[in-house]
Order: structure tokens, then sequence, then C-alpha cells
């Protein structure tokens, strides 16, 4: 048994993919209890009975398609017009603008190369170093994550069974400290830049604000829907797809119609990948609990770990080599269930706790040997990889440093929350 | 070899198959959930089954999509080595690890299989009157889709390693 767990392993360092890997796994312990295997079918199956799950394909494909319009420049200009008086505002442009794009995308890369083959050249222009702005597009293109409505928040939710409405209003300020901490790491680097993009002109807003009209309802239907409760997550996902399929292709034209078949295609060829793995994962997870492991991991734990301070450092350090190995979806399906009843017994709040692995996860985009962020960075502005990974590094330090804040003062998190 | 062009147009066809469910699944499945909230909205009312058809096209939308992922080599992978190792190795190795994946994906298959017979004998619904085998049937026949397009990827790398035949 152990044996092949090493096997599998193995397997999947070698770039097995994972889904196989879960797959087998949860087999070989089905099997070694004496399950019938037909159990594997049940479980992928039960894919089909979680509540919610239909957000993940309708804001993936909203977000791809918003990718292919005219969208990013739109957001640029209107972030241009609002912060760009500001000295050193282009880098506070670059990281608002990301931030709000990642959310609605979700943290595929789509951010880097929508975005960042915008404000990469625009960063230049302005006198920006050039290693600075790798540095800052690259950090910048998963920033978002902990902002309502982005999939893996939705993710975590699904698998923990934590209210999504919830773990959205938790983000909000964890979300907010990474995005202050970086602007003001920006504002220091380039304090010597004195000059301004542009003088602020209620014009030039009003032109942007102008320009971008279709899409402003987005956020606001999107948002006041679900803080509100007026719509369930998966509702605001079927409006937001079906609203953003009306603007861009039958309004504004930016997307010609017979471009949206491949448009579809790749945005479910990419939620055909998560869920897969969330599938096999609902059946490892069930293996897992009938063989007690959850509670066999909680007493280990336990007898090494006494005080909930303890145990959330030992998370952290867990989480962050956890990042710089798996992605951030699989972690999710994989680890959550584990985790999850250990930091029960710390009495962590679940949303707390989701916002940490969340934030601990967002790193890993950018640790080798996997950061996906170094990887479509490295490859869409033809850098070396290595070259990407130290124009990063100094991002991932204050991420770091926002990430074990955020950890900490569980207050953040739990600051709107009521009860 | 004739063998060649026919596998090629087999493989057109198959994307496009695929690509025409994907639309047509997701077309659907937002115009019911909209549908469904302007129903509750206008008229305080709803279909009984337009949450359980979306929740079933999530499955469907998931596996077509799988498969779909594996024609275009986007199955999440733990992809590190590949950066670092010379060419011939990355090859084998991926060779390796896709005749795993071939054989994982057919024994879940058969798996499936044998699960829609048991639910084809106990004649379960679902949507108000639909067979659940119907609903289901897609299990066995992603999966086997999914572990056919890993051997043709594991055919055509071994084609490329042992008879230096250039994958396409």
């Amino acid at each position: 048994m152990i044996l092949f767990s090493i096997v599998l392993a193995f397997l999947a360092i070698l770039g097995a993919p994972l889904f196989a890997v879960i797959a087998a796994s949860a087999m070989l312990g089905f099997y070694g209890q004496d399950s019938d295997l037909m159990i594997m079918a049940i479980e992928i199956q039960s894919i089909a009975s979680m509540p919610f799950l239909a957000a993940i394909p309708l804001f993936t494909f909203a977000g791809y398609l918003l990718s292919e319009s005219n969208a990013p420049k739109r957001l640029v200009r209107l972030t241009g017009a609002m912060f760009g008086w500001m000295p050193g505002g282009l880098a506070l442009v670059c990281l608002a603008a990301c931030a709000f794009f990642t959310a609605f995308t979700g943290a595929s890369g789509v951010t880097i190369i929508a975005l960042g083959a915008i404000l990469y050249p625009a960063l230049k222009e302005d006198g920006y170093g050039d290693k600075f702005n790798l540095g800052l597009v690259t950090s910048a293109g998963s920033l978002g994550l902990l902002f309502a409505p982005s999939l893996p928040l939705i993710l975590y939710g699904v698998v923990a069974k934590v209210s999504i409405d919830q773990l959205f209003l938790a983000g909000i300020l964890p979300g907010l400290l990474m995005l202050i901490m970086l602007a003001g790491y920006s504002l220091w680097v380039n304090r010597h830049i004195r000059k301004p993009i542009s003088s602020f002109s209620l014009k030039d807003v009003g032109a942007a604000l102008r320009e971008s009209l279709w899409e402003l309802p987005l956020p606001i239907v999107v948002l006041g829907g679900i803080y509100s409760g007026f719509f369930a997550v998966s509702e605001a996902a079927a409006i937001t797809a079906l609203y953003v399929v009306i603007v861009e292709v039958f309004i504004l034209r930016e997307i010609p119609l017979r471009k949206l078949p491949q448009i579809m295609r790749s945005s479910m060829v990419l939620v055909g990948g998560i869920l897969i793995i969330l599938g096999v994962s609902v059946a490892s997870t069930s293996y897992m609990i009938d063989a007690d492991i959850p509670q066999r991991l909680f007493e280990v734990v336990e007898n090494l770990v006494s005080s909930p301070t303890t145990f959330l450092i030992l998370l952290l350090l867990f989480l962050l080599i956890l990042g710089a190995m798996l992605d951030i979806f699989s972690a999710i399906v994989l680890v959550v269930p584990l985790i999850l009843p250990i930091a029960a017994g710390y009495n962590i709040n679940e949303a707390h706790l989701g916002i940490v692995f969340l934030a601990a996860m967002q790193l890993g985009y950018l640790t080798p040997p996997v950061g996906l962020n170094l990887f479509i960075a490295s490859y869409r502005f033809e850098k070396p990889i290595m070259h990407v990974y130290s124009a990063t590094f100094p991002f991932l330090i204050i991420l770091m440093l926002s990430v074990i804040l955020i950890t900490f003062f569980p207050q953040l998190s739990l600051f709107f929350l009521s009860e | 070899m004739k063998l060649q062009p026919l596998l090629n147009r087999l493989d057109k066809a198959g994307a496009a198959a695929e690509t025409a469910m994907l639309v047509s699944m997701l077309t659907v499945m937002m115009l019911v959930a909209v549908g469904q909230i302007l129903m509750r909205e206008a008229f305080g009312t709803g279909f009984g089954w337009a949450d359980e058809l979306v929740r079933l096209m999530v499955l469907w939308l998931a596996l077509v999509g799988s498969i779909a992922a594996c024609r275009e080599n986007r199955h999440i992978r733990i992809d590190a080595l590949s950066h670092i190792l010379p060419d011939g190795a990355v090859k084998l190795i991926r060779l390796l690890v896709d005749i795993f994946a071939t054989a994982v994906c057919a024994v879940i298959a058969v798996q499936a299989w044998r699960y829609l017979q048991i639910e084809i004998e106990y004649g379960d619904t679902v949507l108000v009157n639909t067979p659940a085998w119907m609903a289901h049937s897609i299990m066995p026949v992603a999966f086997f889709l999914i572990a056919y397009r890993f051997l043709i990827d594991v055919l055509k790398q071994a084609g490329a390693i042992f008879f230096g035949r250039t994958a396409e």
C-alpha cells in the first residue's frame, strides 16, 4: 500500500495528469477495503448533486469572453483616469485593474495575458524600470483571488460547504490589505518618478466612464445581487454570462458571433480540467473519511501541537510548500477536506481558514518549480524564467508578509461576518 | 497507410462534436438559469426540473470539457520537469505517464459502464421521468473517450520515439 502511494506520488511529480493520479489513489484505497470499484462512478457522478457548482462554468465563460473583448483596455483607461494623477499612478492602475479583472476571470493566468500585454509596455514608456514592471505585472496577475466572485473562492465554498456569500465578505479586507501593501511598495520603489501620467480631469473620468458604460453594471449586479441575498451565486453567474454575451457580441460587436463557439470551447476545456479533479477528489475524500484518516491525522497533530497559533504557523508552512507544488484548484479539492476537521479542532473559523488557504496558495503562483504566473509571464514577455523569478521576488516577499498578517489577524477576514 | 487519414477525419469530427455539445449545453444552461430567475421574480413560480437540469449539465460540461482538454493537452499536471530535463527524457517520461493515465481512465470507464447497467435495471428517474441512466450515460462514454485520447497520444509518442516519426 505504502509502496503504491510512493509510486503514485512519483508519477504525479513526473507529470501524470493529476486527476488520473487522484483517481488511482482512490481506487487503490477502495480496493484495499474490498469495496466494489463501481463506487468510483457514483462518486464522480456526484458533481451533478453539488449546489452552486454551475457558477464555475458560467463565470469562467464570462471571464474568457471579457478578456477577448476590448473590456481590458477600457478597464485600464478607466482606472488610469481615476488614479493616474497620483505620482507612481500607473503602478497603482496596474494593481487595481489586475485585481478587479482576476476576480472576474478566475485565477487562470488570463489576467497576465489580457492586461499585462497593455500595461507592461505602458509602464516602460512611463519610465519605470524593466525589472520592476515585469515583477509587478507577474505578481498582479493573481491579485484579485480573494475578491468575489473568483473561482477559487467559489470552489472552496463548495468543497468546505461554507456559505459562499460569507466567503465573499471574508475576502474583502484581506484582499485590500494585499493590494495596499503592494501599492505602498510600488510607490516607495518609484518615489523618484514624480511624473504622474496625467493631471486629474473630470472630463477624462467622464469619458472613460461613458466608454465603459456597458460593463459598469456588471460589478453592481454581481456583487450587489450576491451580497444583498437577491441571487444565489450560480444565478449571478448565469446573469453575468448572458449579459456579457449580449453586450460584447450583440451590442458592442467586439466579438464576432462566429468566434463564440471557440471561446466557449476553450473556457470549458479549463472547466473540464478543474471539475474532473473535483470529481475524483470527492472519491478519494470519501475513501479517506471511510478509513478515518482525517481523525487520525487530527490525533497526530493534536499530540504535536497544543496552541492554535502553533497550528497556524505549521499550517502556513505546509500551505506554502503545497502551493509551490500544486495548482490552487487541485489543492483546494484535495487538501481542504483533510485540514478542515483539524482546523475545527483548534476553533479556527472555516471562512478564515478559507481565506488563509487561498492567500497562501496565491503565493504558489509566483514560486518555482510550478508557479503558473512565472511561466505565463516568461512566455508572454519572452524573458527567461529565472529573470522573471528574480524580478518577482520582492513582490513575493511583500505578499508573504501580507499572508502572515492575514493568517494571524483573523479579525481581517471576520470583520464583515455577523455572528 | 490507409488508417492515418481515417483517424484524422475521426479526430476532426470528434473535435467538432465536442464543440457543438459544449456550445449548446452552455447556452441552454445560461438560458434556463436566467429564465428561472425571471419566472421567480415575475410570476413567483419556477420549473421544478430547472435546477436539476442545470446540475446535470454541469456534469456533462465537466466531462465533455475533459475530453476536449485531453485533445488540447490541457489537463492539469505538475509541470516542473519539462523545463529542466532534456527533450528526449521529457518525451519518454510523457510516454510513461500517459500509459498510466490511459489505464486509469479505462478502469473508470468499465466501472461506470457496470454502474450504468445497474441504473438501467433499477429504473431510477431524474428530471420528472427521464431514466437516470440516460442522464448518466455520459460517464462511461466520456471516460472511454478520454482513455482513447490518451492512448492515441501514447501511440503517437511511441512512434516518434522508437520509429523517428514526427508526431504531427
